[in-house]
């Protein structure tokens, strides 16, 4: 593995640090505080080429390649986990699947606005009864003449609340299980498509999470994506991908618990000295550097296999698994390192760990990575 | 035996306080080693400056009328003190570090095939040598430069040097340069000048000065920090960052690009304390420090300091101050 | 209208003080392993090049004189959606004093072709020195206007809002011209479009040497400083801060005054 950065990818970085640094980490609190999408700092981020970092530039990306992709996302992530996730659903959720099973019309119409940061998109998988169990999918589609009906509900969606476009998966028919999941590009406004509830979350709390029905939602044939059910395929590939862009998530908001534990403990004094000349708190993070140093190296070892166009769901997997579990025990020691202020939400310490929580859960729990990675092991 | 030739400015008697600064400063210089202070004097007419340049320590002055002196224009200037420098042949020639001498004394150094040296804190002799103190790496550091070569242009700081005093009756010698000074040579005219209104005491001479930076979020808090600077007899200034973002006036700016000042006392307010901004503070008497990140460098060069948001601490503040103030 | 911008790579002026570190021989700034950045104003000049192109069109190059990483310089600029970068980086030429780095510069741009314009930044970020602009301006025998926030052109000529004292003035000027520039709300540079960095990041640049620019030798290096760093040091600060405690905001405050009052500042 050659981890030099290319010039492309080192300008990458230091564009996303900058973006980072003064325009996003200073509102970070605010928009956890308020729950309020940032929209004006998306939008900025979308003008930047950041909402379609993998999108070639003919459909309104910026042509990169998925390791900087994943060099962004961790700088975005470190300064705000909102960002981070309406970055990475948005890249990986959305552009990704269109680009990689669009016909070229599709990718025109579907693509290039989404890509090119001036609309937004979301993916819609999960149901109230399916979400590890992915494949059971209640919400139906049937077939009348050139156009496709759909019904049903899709829960816990990132981005839902703002999105122009959505990827929604529906069945043709129940009874061939995944074989009859087919993927919808369906755009706002189609009559039937409806925004019915908003989550409060615990945390990543600056992006919306919404319950959406389709109450006899009519999409043209025209808007299928690969054929009649390939739509579980589209679902695991697209996943494969996206849980790289959580573990560049994940490693972002560990760096961020252990930078600002770094500070606090050179700065705050106790018995006469400051805490990091306590062993306790250097083995502390020494754990969570070393750890993130590990988790980095997985997430980028993923996007290296992907952008070689190599098998990389296990890596993906391993990567997804290691980094958020790595983040939480990294925001958890934070917590512990700040003390007692580490327990107020005057100090970014617990917004940390609130945010790093959903990265062991979002994308598929760590349970389905371990399956994941089990049954690759295994086959 | 050091001559120093500095560049006069203003055309009053007194001359201006960066004139008599120089003087000052080119008084010390020369007397260490028996040489003579002579001053430049670029006028369009006849103004007192020249008797009072003698009174305040001049030994001879080379005074230039012109038409197109008539105001700051860098090519005429530039032109004009290369054929003074010629005559005079100083080994020193210092310039204010204003708006002019910065423009002019690189200018200047590079037709006379001189040394350079600007933004000047402190000079002296050295035997023969002539040694320069000034601020590096953002006022990090302190650099003592020595000449390697005659003449070296250098400008001075302005509140840096003790100013000359008068010495009553003193007269020197006024030797009248012929220019030849081409209308030709003007390369560049200033078609609008726009001040901006300054309330209350000048911010370079103020005793107490109140600045502002990013903290601050907008325009709106500065009218508190007014208020603040009006009770305690002080101006208002402002970091990089704010004057940056349009909320105030770049005059107003405190810092390597703007003004360095050294009042009796400081106060920053949501100023973070980037070197920029510290280089043009550091030298204030008695520092305070108003800003909610602890670990803020601002904190590692201030006297006193309140960890907190300016919201809720400077209306008391105001209030108490008031009353100390009047009472 | 072509501009040319010089800019300068640094070591970022913003660490904290305790990652500041002199060098005892070579009384300069260690390096170690801090990260570089294009010095502050310059980044100014560069969105005011590009600024000006996007109003009366031409094109922008970045020219750079530094150590082979000042490359990285340059490809942030074309990041910025520069048109062109030189790279001038030849070992001996780094020693050079201001005098001996505008006669380098000046043989490049010639190299290059004079230009509209030519700009700088105001202060160098590290040494801070102002003096970049003027001696450029003297060594092309151009007409220099310093500390300007804003270029336009007019009639065919540059209208320029230069900063002074007390306010500013607006001065006219024919081209060519060299201006240093200023920052101010109308000039904070902008960030570099991703795709605009894939561009940048396989753009081909010219690195001069020595022999390229046909300089001469008297004027630069080391042995031509007309000034010697006797001595550099960092001052002694009294860091101690009194930090004021208090319950509550007002009640800091309240201790603020009254401490301000006991050392008769107030």
């Amino acid at each position: 593995m050659d981890f030099e950065l290319t010039e492309e990818q080192r300008l990458f970085q230091e564009t996303a640090q900058q973006v980072a640094e003064k325009e996003i980490t200073p509102i970070a609190e605010r928009v956890d505080e308020s729950g309020q999408f940032p929209r004006e700092t998306i939008a900025q981020l979308g003008e930047l080429g950041f909402m379609g970092v993998a999108v070639p530039q003919e459909y309104g990306g910026a042509g990169a390649d998925t390791v900087c992709y994943v060099l962004a996302l961790e700088e975005i992530s470190r300064a705000c986990a909102s960002h981070g996730v309406i970055m990475s659903v948005n890249n990986s959720l959305y552009c990704e699947p269109v680009l990689r099973f669009g016909m070229e019309e599709q990718k025109r119409r579907f693509l290039a606005p989404v890509a090119s940061g001036k609309s937004m998109g979301c993916f819609c998988l999960s149901e109230p009864g399916a979400g590890s169990d992915a494949a059971n999918q209640q919400t139906t589609a049937r077939r009348e003449g050139d156009w496709y009906v759909l019904n049903g509900t899709k829960n816990f969606i990132t981005n839902g609340n703002e999105a122009d476009y959505a990827i929604v998966f529906a069945t043709v028919n129940k009874a061939l299980k995944h074989k009859g999941i087919c993927a919808f590009a369906v755009e706002r406004g189609t009559p039937g498509f409806t925004v019915a509830h908003l989550e409060k979350k615990l945390g990543i709390r600056g992006s919306s999470c919404a319950q959406l029905t389709f109450d006899n939602c009519r999409v043209s044939a025209e808007n299928l994506l690969g054929k009649e059910g390939e739509g579980f395929k589209i679902a695991l590939a697209t996943l494969d991908g996206g849980r790289i862009g959580i573990a560049a998530q994940a490693v972002g908001i560990a760096r961020a618990a252990l930078e600002a534990s770094r500070d606090y403990s050179k700065q705050r004094i106790q018995f006469g000295k400051p805490i990091a000349a306590n062993q306790a708190i250097q083995f502390m993070l020494a754990d969570m550097a070393t750890e993130i140093d590990a988790a980095r190296l997985l997430t980028l070892n993923a996007a290296l296999l992907k952008d070689r166009g190599l098998r990389h769901t296990k890596e993906s997997s391993m990567a997804k698994l290691y980094a958020s579990e790595v983040a939480m025990r990294a925001s958890i020691k934070g917590v512990q390192i700040f003390g007692g202020y580490g327990y107020m939400m005057d100090y970014p310490a617990q917004r940390f760990m609130r945010d790093a929580k959903i990265t062991e859960i979002y994308e598929g729990t760590s349970e389905v990575q371990r399956m994941v990675i089990a049954s690759a092991l295994l086959s | 035996m050091t001559d120093v030739l500095i560049v006069a400015g203003g055309q009053g008697n007194p001359p201006s306080q960066n004139t008599l600064e120089l003087l000052g400063a080119a008084r010390r210089l020369a007397d260490a080693t028996q040489g003579r202070v002579k001053a430049a004097v670029l006028e369009s007419a006849p103004t007192p400056l020249t008797a009072g340049l003698f009174g305040y320590g001049a030994d001879q002055v080379f005074r230039a009328e012109h038409p197109l002196l008539n105001g700051y224009q860098g090519d005429v200037y530039v032109a004009a003190l290369s054929q003074i420098a010629a005559q005079a042949a100083p080994q020193v020639i210092l310039l204010a570090d204003d708006s002019c001498g910065k423009e002019v004394a690189p200018r200047l150094a590079h037709r006379l095939n001189a040394g350079l040296v600007t933004e000047v804190l402190a000079v002296e002799g050295d035997g023969p040598a002539v040694l320069f103190r000034r601020q590096m790496y953002g006022g990090r550091t302190i650099a003592t430069l020595a000449a390697q070569r005659f003449p070296v242009v250098a400008t001075v700081k302005p509140r840096t040097m003790t100013p000359a005093s008068e010495l009553a009756g003193r007269t020197g010698e006024e030797i009248a340069v012929a220019l030849t000074l081409e209308a030709s040579l003007v390369r560049t005219k200033v078609v609008q000048k726009v001040a901006e209104e300054v309330r209350g005491v000048k911010l370079e001479n103020a005793r107490v000065v109140v600045s502002g930076g990013r903290g601050l979020k907008g325009p709106e808090p500065f009218k508190q920090l007014e208020e603040l600077a009006q009770i305690l007899r002080g101006a208002v200034g402002a970091s990089r960052a704010a004057t940056d973002a349009g909320w105030v006036p770049a005059s107003w700016q405190v810092g390597q690009t703007g003004k360095t000042v050294s009042p009796d006392l400081y106060i920053a307010v949501g100023i973070s304390g980037a070197t920029q901004h510290l280089a043009g503070m550091t030298g204030s008497k008695t520092i305070v420090a108003i800003n909610t990140d602890p670990d803020a460098p601002i904190f590692k060069v201030a006297h006193l300091g309140i960890v907190g948001d300016y919201k809720a601490i400077l209306p008391k503040l105001l209030e108490k101050c008031r009353d100390l103030t009047q009472g | 209208m072509h501009t040319i911008v010089c800019i300068k790579q640094i070591i970022d002026p913003e660490i904290p003080a305790d990652q500041f570190k002199l060098d005892a021989s070579t009384k300069r700034q260690v390096r170690g392993g801090l990260s570089l950045v294009i010095s502050a104003y310059d980044q100014n000049a560069l969105e005011v090049a590009l600024q000006l192109r996007e109003k009366v069109g031409g094109k922008v190059t970045a020219l750079c004189l530094g150590e082979s990483g000042a490359m990285g310089a340059i490809k942030t600029a074309l990041g910025m959606a520069v048109d062109e970068g030189v790279l001038v980086s030849d070992p001996p030429l780094l020693e050079s004093d201001p005098f001996g780095v505008v006669h380098i510069l000046a043989k490049a741009i010639q190299k290059i072709g004079v230009p509209d314009l030519v700009l700088t930044g105001c202060v160098s970020g590290d040494t801070g020195d102002k003096v970049m602009g003027p001696l450029i301006a003297e060594e092309l025998g151009l007409p220099c206007v310093t500390f300007v926030s804003k270029v336009e052109v007019k009639d065919g000529k540059a209208l320029v809002r230069r900063i002074v004292e007390d306010g500013y003035e607006l001065v006219e000027a024919a081209f060519p011209l060299v201006v240093s520039i200023i920052s101010d709300d109308s000039n904070v540079p902008r960030y570099s479009k991703l795709k605009d960095i894939m561009v940048a990041a396989k753009k081909q640049v010219p690195t001069w040497k020595t022999a390229d620019l046909g300089l001469d030798g008297e004027r630069v290096g080391a042995g031509a400083a007309r000034l010697q760093m006797r001595d550099v040091s960092i001052p002694e600060r009294d860091s101690k801060c009194e930090i004021l405690d208090g319950e509550t905001p007002e009640e800091r405050a309240e201790r603020l005054a009254l401490r301000l009052r006991e050392l008769k500042v107030i």
